[in-house]
């Protein structure tokens, strides 16, 4: 099987010119499969389609816990209130500027080993599919591999 | 020195092609340096490679012959040093002292400021200012959000006290770790010398720091239980290794106190240090904590010996000599003055150790010239030579203070406040860090008067 016969269509994308707040929001009610409301990360597009980052629920924390925290453990002196206060702080802030820019994509003719592999070497949750021109086709999700794998295994058992 | 000395001393220096070709590498390795168009420890790499590629120096001269050469010296207490606060970072001890600070100041952002202004300055006296200054800025920025002040005062005030306290001992700061090992100073020696000078310097600091900031900065009285209510306990990630830490902490000091007396170079007791503090951590992957020593910092430093070992050894560091010598007409009062603010104006501009490597075998050259019959320690140590070796340490280090770029500390803490999302631009630092640092060179000069040419102490 090949990466592009698992795939999920992409239905919601962010602009980098929209806000965190507008990024939450969408993220909040992007579709999901059929029937489901709410995702954990979108791509990112620009204004010609081009895929230029990926915003996750982990780059949105990212963004709010202030830097200085990263240089040194610090999170036993925060105090109640302080995600909140610095999350406001942030909420103007450009998707551009906290996205992830380092898209790591797969080729839609891509076997599903080099999917699987790819998602475990570096811990992604979702990799967008893109074709030989860089467009991105779809988006396949570490759920959508493991489904696939389910059904490989249960199905010879039967 | 009489006219005719100086005519004769002047022939000594032959202007041939490898004077030029090695005086060319210096002052092209030098301009770079300043423009920062490539990093400099690249630049010290190459420079230092030319002048032996083009045999200007041997290799065993820039390795071996300690008047030409790397010193080793300073690079052993430097990685030394340098290792032993990387296998202390990790026990929390830092950001104990830190937040164990922030309390004392009771939430009052005045005091806050104060404490940690001389919180800094001890620390950089003890260990290099980067390292203070990456260690407390972290904390000040979380304690200013606490507090919801702008943190901007409190980093700049701690990068100034950070320069002012390194000045204070032998290890605080580099350009005296390289005045030391050129002149056969010791630790002793500068704080009988510095440390009363930087006492009084840090005491008038924080007077204007009162005076500029004392009514300004206010916080509401909800905001300091934030502060008051941390636990610095929680700090310590690890009691045991912090435990052995500052046990070989307290060997190193004192092992500085007395290597003097005992014989023994700071590198050596930096040194042993380090071995010790490794051996009883019980790590069997000394790598990360090598792999933690800067470098690139430490690859400068060598490549600029050689640099500063090819152009002694062509005579371009004699003839810089005998031209101040021209100026001062041999006044030691004048030259430690004109070294003194000339080193301040240099350093807040430029790299101060560059600066240093270059002012010290210049100093040495022009004592050679005035003292021709002295040799050695008598020659390094006489008298009329010692207020020019702290004058040169005082400017060289308060001279960082003046601009952004005048000392690393200065650039962490820009860097630092800029990645918080504000932005302390070139002049805005300038208008805290110019005023203290003419203020401090002022306080500088009238010392450096009173004790050596009016006291005679």
């Amino acid at each position: 099987m090949k990466v592009k016969e698992i795939m999920e269509p992409v239905i919601d994308y962010l602009s980098p010119e929209e806000t965190l707040k507008d990024a939450v929001n969408k993220m909040r009610v992007a579709r999901r499969g059929e029937k489901k409301v709410g995702v954990k990360g979108l791509i990112v597009l620009d204004e010609k389609g081009n895929l230029v980052g990926m915003v996750s629920i982990k780059d949105i924390l990212k963004t709010i816990i202030p830097f200085y925290m990263s240089y040194t453990s610090l999170g036993e002196f925060t105090w109640d209130g302080m995600l909140e206060d610095m999350a406001k702080k942030v909420a103007d802030k450009r998707v551009s500027e906290f996205m992830t820019k380092d898209v790591i994509t797969i080729d839609e003719d891509a076997p599903l080993m080099e999917c699987a592999d790819m998602m475990v070497k570096h811990n992604l949750q979702r990799v967008p599919v893109v074709n030989k021109d860089g467009k991105v086709l779809g988006i396949v999700y570490v759920r959508d591999l493991y489904y696939a794998l389910v059904k490989t295994l249960l199905d010879k058992e039967a | 020195m009489s006219q005719e000395a100086v005519a004769e001393a002047t022939q000594q220096v032959v202007m041939n092609g490898t004077f030029w070709t090695a005086t060319a590498i210096f002052l092209l390795a030098y301009a770079i340096i300043v423009s920062e168009k490539i990093h400099k420890t690249i630049v010290a790499i190459v420079g230092a490679a030319l002048m032996l590629v083009l045999k200007i120096l041997e290799q065993r001269e820039a390795f071996h012959v300690e008047e030409l050469g790397v010193d080793w010296n300073v690079i052993f207490l430097l990685i030394s040093m340098m290792t032993i606060i990387n296998l202390m970072r990790p026990t929390g001890f830092f950001e104990y002292i830190a937040i164990k600070s922030a309390k004392w100041g009771k939430g009052e952002p005045f005091r806050i400021m104060a404490i940690f202004a001389v919180v800094t300055a001890v620390l950089s006296a003890l260990l290099d200012n980067v390292t203070t200054v990456l260690l407390l800025a972290p904390v000040t920025l979380l304690i200013a959000d606490a507090l919801e002040v702008d943190p901007i005062p409190y980093l700049i005030t701690e990068a100034l006290a950070s320069n002012i306290g390194g000045t204070a001992t032998l290890i605080g700061d580099p350009p005296n770790i390289m005045i030391a090992s050129k002149a056969k100073l010791n630790f002793i020696d500068f704080i009988i010398h510095l440390t009363p000078a930087i006492i009084v310097i840090m005491v008038i600091f924080l007077i204007v720091l009162k005076f500029v900031f004392g009514k300004r900065l206010q916080v509401k009285p909800e905001l300091k239980k934030r502060v008051l209510e941390m636990n610095e306990r929680e700090a310590i990630k690890d009691p045991v290794m912090l435990k052995k830490s500052l046990f070989v902490l307290g060997i190193v000091i004192l092992g500085f106190v007395f290597h003097g007396m005992l014989g023994y170079e700071p590198a050596t007791v930096a040194l042993f240090g380090a071995g010790l503090l490794l051996l009883l951590s019980g790590t069997h992957d000394p790598h990360h904590y090598l792999a933690e020593v800067e470098w690139p910092t430490i690859f400068f430093f060598m490549g600029l010996f050689i640099i500063i070992g090819g152009v002694v050894k062509v005579g371009l560091i004699k003839w810089m000599s005998m031209k101040v010598l021209a100026i001062t007409h041999g006044n030691m009062f004048a030259t430690s003055m004109l070294v003194m603010w000339f080193s301040a104006f240099a350093s807040a501009f430029v790299d101060n150790i560059p600066y240093v490597a270059t002012m010290n075998p210049l100093i040495i050259d022009m004592a050679q010239q005035l003292w021709p019959h002295l040799k050695g320690v008598e020659l390094l140590h006489n008298p009329a030579l010692m207020p020019l070796w702290w004058s040169l340490a005082l400017g060289a280090c308060l001279g960082g203070n003046g601009t952004a770029i005048g000392a690393s500390a200065n650039v962490i803490v820009v860097g630092m406040a800029e990645r918080a999302g504000k932005r302390i631009t070139f002049l805005r630092f300038m208008l805290y860090g110019m005023p203290i640092m003419i203020l401090t060179v002022i306080l500088s000069m009238i010392y450096v008067w009173l004790r050596y040419y009016v006291l005679k102490v």
